[in-house]
């Protein structure tokens, strides 16, 4: 063990004999690994944190029944339904996404009833997970209470009726009569509807417990959306699962689109930071040309020498994975603190990267070098050539 | 054959015992051969016969009572060892070192055998008996293996030295290893669950019989740092300090050594050569130890991550009906009788319980919740043979479900009816609630 | 050329060559040379500078490989051994001293001399301590080789040198860069050094004074050997 002891002593003391030398090379490998380190964590923070922000989206799947016929239109206009109404069995539904652990899922009743002699599309819904699931309703009145409906704007404005009114609605097996909470407005065909509760509306319409569409929030933590739409399907029989795509895709590619980016900037670095390296120990190499051909001279063997400078390189490549981490993690708070406004906590598995990144730069980097040291003559070198 | 795969790393283990063994021996290969072989074939067969004779209890207990002597014997010597080497002026310099005796190393080499052979036959079939033609094979691989090791030898290099507590360093932590591949003997576990339950019994004991109440004396970050020495991390550091701590010692043994003297040497220059030939060789023989020590840490890695795969489903959910009951139908979706775990997820009025219903190999239907009363609701898993309790690793044997005490989980009276199994709803949730209060206080408090 | 007379059987023959050769490419640096040097001998090598003397030197120190010829050092064939072997041989038979005196310059005289120790088994401070005090530096241990002026720092080389009981002990005009009485302190150092260890000691030159300090002295030119005397001592 004195051996070991001893090459140790002899390593720091070179080191420390090229302050400036092994400064630099420490600096250049810390700023790779903490590179390295800030962008790994950023990175898969952002990975969460995207899941998080889609989720405010709404909803990401809905599921139909196989036979219903898409609803013919374009756009604003919609020139209903061509073929006969299907449906999905309630407690199915619930059933699955339940064992799937999926805990949004908004359904709906879409149907026509009849109001003051006026044919109205009209969905059932269940209030409390749209409020959840669909944060961009803007309701003039407030949000119903039992038994009490929510009407479209455009709805409203041809019906004359604003919040407070009441309205009754008849439909094919019942009639119902709710006060108008709201007036909802959003933009898109929610506008052209009258909503009371699923209960009623399945009542009204006769048709048991079963619902006509569900929108599913599902997060995408370990499988794509795609997967979890197949498995969905899968285990829904006599149904289509389809992505809502307008934003988790778009997500989900942006976030890819970003990720890849930021590895194409580390392996450009990495590569750079290498090279820098190389050409720091080749440059040192020549220079203590004669300190290695005196050392050969003295009878020490090849590999010892190379141990020497290879102990050189390891001692830096450590010292810069401890610095790069220490680093990287503190950028990584300090960009995460800004850009998300999320606090990082310290994650102890980006150490383990950041010091084999420093160690695998500073090896590689002077493998060139090492060769030369070993196949260095020392007749010539002792010279002075 | 997937047996065949299972059965590599034990087979493995067994070689690098028989060529432990030679390398110890430094000779007389043949004798050793034969003890070898005949010890493994005796325990392959020896194995499987108590095997089919009992249920598979005996001879696991016997297998993993065996190998818990060793690890005994392995403590006691790696205590004399370093007693040997620092106390009272220890000197046991190489040269001094007695020629071990043929005899003494085949009859542990008869040992060795027999125990490897029984571990393999436990791993090869832990129910009960194998076909007669995977323990011929079983037998054949074993003796082949053996032979091929004891061969081998010879062509690793001979710088690298054994010496007695090395070798039972070795042996004993290969068998280990050997034996961490099968749930049922593996040592590992149990081992941290005796340290755990004897560190709580231990203060528990302290706070009664020092009459502290809760929370008088000591602030409560204070209660959550002797919280700490309930919870199962104190069980784990204990056995692992307790696992690794003989190799530790025999390697320290070893490194503590002193050398021998050179003093007598006028020239400095050769003083110094034979020195480093010294430490050089004293390196040497701590190759061995240390290898040990990696294949402990690998045993403590089966033993906690083991390749088994736990069936556990994801609870179904469940309501109760409007007379307050449950009830589940025995075929359909799920067939209660199939041998397997189902789980239940019942949720009423903000409270929930998790419930489990397994048929036992006697055919009787077990109800009894996903809890046990000792531990923290961590839920059970099956495995073959055996359902787990994944916080304290206890494998509770099938034919003991349904009845209460110790880790099993707690059982629910229910009743079977002829559409399928009805329990109550109230009492479920109740039992639950319960269980999971004083398991949950197990963390923090001292009570 | 040589006495063979001397060779066989009657005193050991530490170095013995037989048509020893090295070229460089064209350049033939060293023409077939056969040498024989009895142990405990001092050999001194002169020559003009380019007359092979170095190249002599690092043959002989196992620094080079011949192009041709044998070459015995201490009974044992340097043409058969492999680079790692020729290191071992470097380290346990033979010691060099050079004209610059190459000391490794980040470490003190004591870590210098231990140093060779380390690559020869393992180091050993009292040992060196010791050595460095036999050549007069006991003060001046732990100084670097910076702060050390020509003389000492020639002085730790030959400790360095010595530190590991070689038999033969090769000097690349190690006075060369020294003023007069440096040079003659040196000079007296190894010669008592040799008294008390016995070893064979060659030193190569170009000054007759130093070349005087040996027991016989012979003459390179040109790679070829020219002139072979004894001097008395």
């Amino acid at each position: 063990m004195q051996r070991w002891c001893w090459l140790m002593h002899i390593v720091l003391k070179s080191l420390v004999y090229r302050q400036g030398r092994s400064l630099l090379l420490l600096g250049v490998l810390a700023m790779a690994a903490s590179l390295v380190t800030s962008l790994g964590i950023v990175s898969s923070a952002m990975g969460l944190r995207v899941a998080e922000e889609v989720r405010k989206y709404g909803a990401n799947l809905v599921v139909l029944p196989a036979a219903a016929r898409l609803e013919v239109g374009s756009g604003g206009l919609d020139f209903g339904t061509v073929a006969e109404p299907a449906y999905l069995s309630q407690e199915e539904l619930l059933r699955v996404v339940d064992r799937e652990g999926i805990r949004d899922c908004s359904l709906h009743l879409r149907g026509h009833l009849s109001a003051g002699g006026q044919e109205l599309p009209a969905e059932g819904v269940d209030f409390t997970t749209i409020r959840r699931l669909y944060p961009w309703w803007q309701l003039r009145g407030g949000w119903p209470d039992a038994d009490e409906a929510v009407i479209g704007i455009d709805l409203a404005a041809r019906l004359k009726l604003k919040a407070g009114d009441r309205i009754r609605a008849v439909g094919t097996a019942g009639a119902g009569e709710y006060r108008v909470a709201g007036v909802v407005s959003t933009g898109g065909e929610e506008d052209k509807l009258l909503f009371i509760p699923l209960a009623r509306m399945q009542e009204t319409l006769g048709v048991g417990s079963s619902v006509s569409q569900a929108r599913l929030l599902a997060q995408t933590g370990g499988v794509t959306l795609e997967q979890r739409a197949a498995w969905l399907q899968e285990r829904l029989p006599g149904s289509v699962v389809r992505e809502v795509r307008q934003v988790a895709r778009t997500s989900e590619g942006l976030l890819r689109k970003v990720q890849l980016l930021m590895a194409l900037v580390t392996s450009v670095v990495l590569i750079a930071t290498a090279s820098s390296v190389a050409s720091t120990m080749s440059m040192t190499v020549l220079e203590r040309g004669k300190e290695i051909g005196l050392l050969k001279a003295m009878g020490a063997t090849r590999l010892g020498v190379l141990l020497l400078f290879c102990g050189e390189s390891i001692v830096l490549g450590l010292m810069g994975g401890g610095a790069g981490y220490l680093l990287g993690s503190g950028i990584a708070r300090f960009v995460m603190q800004t850009v998300f406004a999320v606090s990082a906590g310290i994650d102890l598995r980006f150490a383990g990267l950041s010091f084999a990144v420093s160690l695998g730069l500073a090896l590689l980097g002077s493998a060139g070098p090492m060769m030369s040291v070993f196949r260095l003559d020392p007749v010539r070198s002792l010279r002075g050539e | 054959m997937i047996s065949a795969l299972k059965l590599m790393p034990v087979l493995l283990a067994w070689s690098g015992i028989a060529a432990a063994l030679v390398r110890h021996v430094s000779g007389r290969r043949s004798v050793l051969a034969i003890s070898c072989a005949s010890g493994f074939i005796g325990g392959v067969a020896g194995g499987n016969l108590l095997l089919t004779l009992s249920k598979g209890e005996i001879v696991s207990s016997t297998v993993k009572s065996l190998t818990g002597t060793c690890f005994l014997c392995l403590w006691v010597v790696a205590l004399a060892a370093f007693y040997r080497v620092t106390g009272s002026g220890g000197q046991g310099a190489p040269g001094e070192r007695e020629k071990p005796y043929a005899f003494t190393v085949s009859c542990s080499a008869l040992l060795a055998g027999l125990l490897a052979g029984a571990i393999c036959v436990c791993r090869l079939a832990p129910q009960g008996g194998a076909p007669l033609l995977s323990l011929f094979v079983l037998g054949t691989a074993g003796v082949l293996l053996a032979v091929a090791a004891i061969g081998i030898e010879q062509y690793v290099p001979a710088d690298i030295t054994v010496t007695g507590e090395a070798l039972l360093a070795l042996v004993v932590s290969l068998l280990l290893f050997a034996s961490s591949f099968t749930l049922q003997l593996d040592l590992f576990s149990p081992l941290s669950m005796k340290v755990m339950k004897f560190v709580h019994d231990f203060v528990h004991q302290f706070f009664e019989s020092m009459l502290v109440p809760d929370h008088l004396f000591f602030r409560s970050d204070a209660w959550e740092y002797i919280g700490y020495l309930f919870g199962s991390g104190v069980g784990f550091w204990g056995g692992l300090l307790i696992w690794f701590a003989p190799v530790v010692l025999i390697c320290a043994a070893i490194r503590l050594e002193r050398l021998p003297t050179v003093s007598h040497i006028r020239q400095g220059a050769q003083r110094r050569k034979l020195l480093a030939a010294f430490i050089r060789e004293r390196n040497c023989r701590l190759i061995v130890p240390c290898f040990a020590m990696l294949i402990m840490a690998a045993a403590v890695y089966n033993s906690l991550f083991p390749s088994v795969e736990y069936w556990d489903p994801k609870p179904v959910a469940v309501t109760m009906n409007d007379s307050g009951e449950i009830v589940i139908p025995k075929k359909g979706e799920i067939d209660l009788e199939d041998g397997k775990l189902h789980k239940y997820l019942l949720k009423q009025g903000g409270r929930e319980a998790r419930f489990m219903i397994l048929s036992a190999p006697d055919g009787r239907l077990t109800v009894t919740l996903d809890a046990c009363a000792i531990c923290k609701p961590e839920g059970y898993g099956q495995a073959e043979g055996a359902v787990i309790c994944y916080y304290c690793k206890t494998l509770i044997p099938l034919e003991t479900m349904g009845r209460p005490g110790g880790c099993n989980p707690v059982p629910v009276p229910f009743k079977v009816g002829a559409d399928g199994v009805s329990l109550d709803a109230m009492t479920i949730l109740d039992r639950w609630s319960e269980t999971v209060t004083t398991t949950s206080r197990i963390k923090g408090g001292g009570k | 050329m040589n006495d063979k007379s001397e060779g066989r059987g009657k005193v050991t023959d530490i170095i013995e060559t037989r048509g020893l050769t090295r070229s460089y490419g064209e350049i033939c640096a060293l023409k077939p040379l056969d040498l024989l040097v009895p142990e405990g001998e001092w050999l001194s090598v002169m020559g003009h500078s380019g007359s092979g003397k170095s190249t002599l030197l690092n043959l002989l120190g196992g620094l080079d490989r011949p192009s041709g010829g044998s070459l015995w050092l201490g009974g044992e064939d340097l043409m058969a051994l492999s680079q790692d072997g020729l290191a071992r041989f470097r380290r346990e038979f033979v010691g060099i001293i050079f004209q610059q005196h190459h000391l490794v310059p980040y470490l003190t005289a004591l870590e210098n001399v231990m140093m060779a120790q380390y690559f020869h088994s393992v180091p050993d401070e009292a040992e060196a301590c010791s050595a460095l005090e036999r050549v007069g530096l006991g003060k001046r241990l732990k100084n670097r080789p910076g702060e050390l002026s020509g003389g000492e720092q020639q002085r730790v080389c030959i400790a360095r040198a010595i530190i590991n009981s070689p038999r033969l002990l090769l000097g690349d005009e190690p006075t060369g860069n020294l003023d007069h009485a440096n040079t003659r302190m040196i000079m007296e150092l190894l010669k008592d050094l040799r008294e008390e260890e016995r070893f064979t000691i060659m030193l190569v030159t170009h000054n007759r004074e130093v070349a005087a300090w040996g027991d016989r002295i012979i003459c390179l030119d040109d790679g070829v050997l020219v002139r072979e005397e004894r001097t008395g001592r």
